[in-house]
């Protein structure tokens, strides 16, 4: 068995994902963001965030990934970007491009800006617009050729759904017309507002079967031209996925309120408690906060996982996943093959969908 | 890619100021060996032959046909991942 505290010296964080807001104009059916969302005059200051960059790079990471919600509903969007790219990071934003102008976003890349990720929810107009709960289609659309003429890389996210799989073919199309640096195809992940959507979003076995080849032959086809990444659904495979890369290994998420996480959805996990940005500095966060040592190493994983070669490639799968489908965040991962409960999966994918979305609450956005 | 292409990094993508290290979008690409000497040198306007004669200066005792078949072998596979353009 390996100890916690040798661990968390010798792990080093890549990646810093700052989620500077959870305000957004769209209701996406798919979005990660808890259910709980943080509000506005709960958000960290200017200063906190500029600390925070400082720190990230004094830690060693490399990358801020600037998400939401919608990082432009920040109005110190700028001050941010520039901070995060004087501290040394590589600065990426993840946004739907609403209220962003060619001056605005000239403002954004001045202030050192060097990868921007738009998601497309569909081909077509109106199903597009349902899944975003907001008509958002054809302004993202619009955005595409402002977006070119910046020295930026470019991706073009897809999400994909029970809902949208069957379109694929032409879904990569509309993509490749757009023209990005890179493509990605992704599945979503069952967590927040994706949760409580999963019997509408989650495809059939006989859905994802006929989309791999579509994938395949697509990133063959754009080689050399559009670089081309998919991540497909481990609610489909025999095996779980190392999730954010392990447990405490390689990222940190900052929530908009300063809470420290390992990942996007450990606020599910009972009794975790995360402690902030505004009382402690990340090296503590990453090397001590109890957070971020709950499932690092070996010691809390069951007989059958702690025999398992494979611990070493997936660190013991998705504890959010675990907890959500059997109700203990200990349990194998029921991705597994292992797990008692990997038949819960097959009934899941089985499930006929419930009639009605839900989209996620947008009185938080009212400021 | 041949000797007259004049290549540079694509957009988003750049070398750490102290790392030997090329950051790019969702990534970073560690540079072994000489990489990271061969890819200082991509401005858009400098073709594959002066670069490869400026790296025939700063590693003396290296052969031209070894060097410039690295060179170029390096620029190819990055290339093709979207991250050099010629």
């Amino acid at each position: 068995m390996v100890t916690t505290a040798a661990l968390s010296s010798s792990f080093k964080p890549f990646s810093l994902i700052a989620e500077v807001t959870h305000r957004c104009p769209l209701h996406c059916l798919y979005c990660s963001n808890p259910l709980e969302l943080q509000r506005t005059e709960q958000e960290l200051t200017t200063a906190d965030w500029v600390r925070v960059f400082e720190q990230a790079a004094q830690l060693g990471m490399l990358h801020v990934h600037l998400t939401g919600g919608e990082p432009l509903a920040r109005k110190d969007l700028p001050q941010l970007i520039g901070a995060a790219r004087a501290a040394g990071l590589y600065v990426n934003m993840i946004t739907s491009g609403i209220g962003l102008s060619a001056e605005r976003l000239a403002t954004l890349v001045d202030a050192g800006l060097e990868h921007l990720q738009l998601s497309f929810q569909d081909i077509d107009e109106a199903s597009a617009n349902h899944i975003a709960g907001s008509r958002v289609h054809a302004l993202k659309l619009a955005l595409v050729p402002i977006l070119k003429r910046f020295p930026l890389a470019f991706t073009v996210n897809l999400v994909v759904h029970r809902m949208n799989l069957d379109r694929l073919g032409a879904f990569i199309a509309l993509a490749e017309e757009l023209a990005p640096d890179r493509l990605e195809i992704a599945h979503v992940q069952y967590y927040g507002w994706a949760l409580k959507n999963r019997s509408l979003l989650m495809p059939t076995q006989e859905q994802v079967d006929r989309s791999i080849p579509i994938v395949e032959a697509a990133k063959a086809r754009l080689k050399g031209k559009i670089h081309l990444e998919a991540v497909f659904p481990d609610y489909y495979a025999n095996f779980p996925k190392a999730c954010v890369g392990g447990w405490g290994r390689q990222m940190m998420l900052i929530d908009p309120t300063g809470q420290a996480m390992p990942c996007h959805a450990a606020a599910v996990i009972p009794g975790l408690r995360f402690d902030s940005v505004r009382e402690h500095d990340l090296a503590w966060l990453w090397r001590d906060s109890p957070a971020f040592n709950r499932f690092r190493g070996d010691g809390w994983m069951p007989e059958t996982c702690l025999a398992c070669p494979r611990k070493e490639r997936d660190f013991g799968g998705c504890r959010c996943q675990a907890f959500l489908l059997t109700g203990d965040d200990e349990a194998i991962d029921p991705v597994c093959g292992f797990s008692p409960h990997h038949s819960l999966l097959q009934t899941l994918r089985a499930a006929t969908p419930e009639l009605l979305p839900v989209w996620r609450d947008s009185s938080v956005s009212r400021t | 890619m041949d000797l007259n292409a004049t290549p540079r990094l694509a957009p988003g993508c750049r070398l750490h100021p102290t790392e030997p290290v090329l950051l790019v979008p969702e990534g970073t690409l560690n540079l072994a060996g000489p990489a990271r000497d061969i890819l200082t040198q991509l401005d858009g306007k400098q073709d594959v032959a002066a670069i490869v004669d400026q790296l025939l200066r700063q590693y003396a005792g290296a052969g031209r046909g070894e060097l410039t078949g690295d060179v170029l072998n390096l620029l190819n596979r990055l290339e093709q991942r979207g991250l050099v353009r010629a």
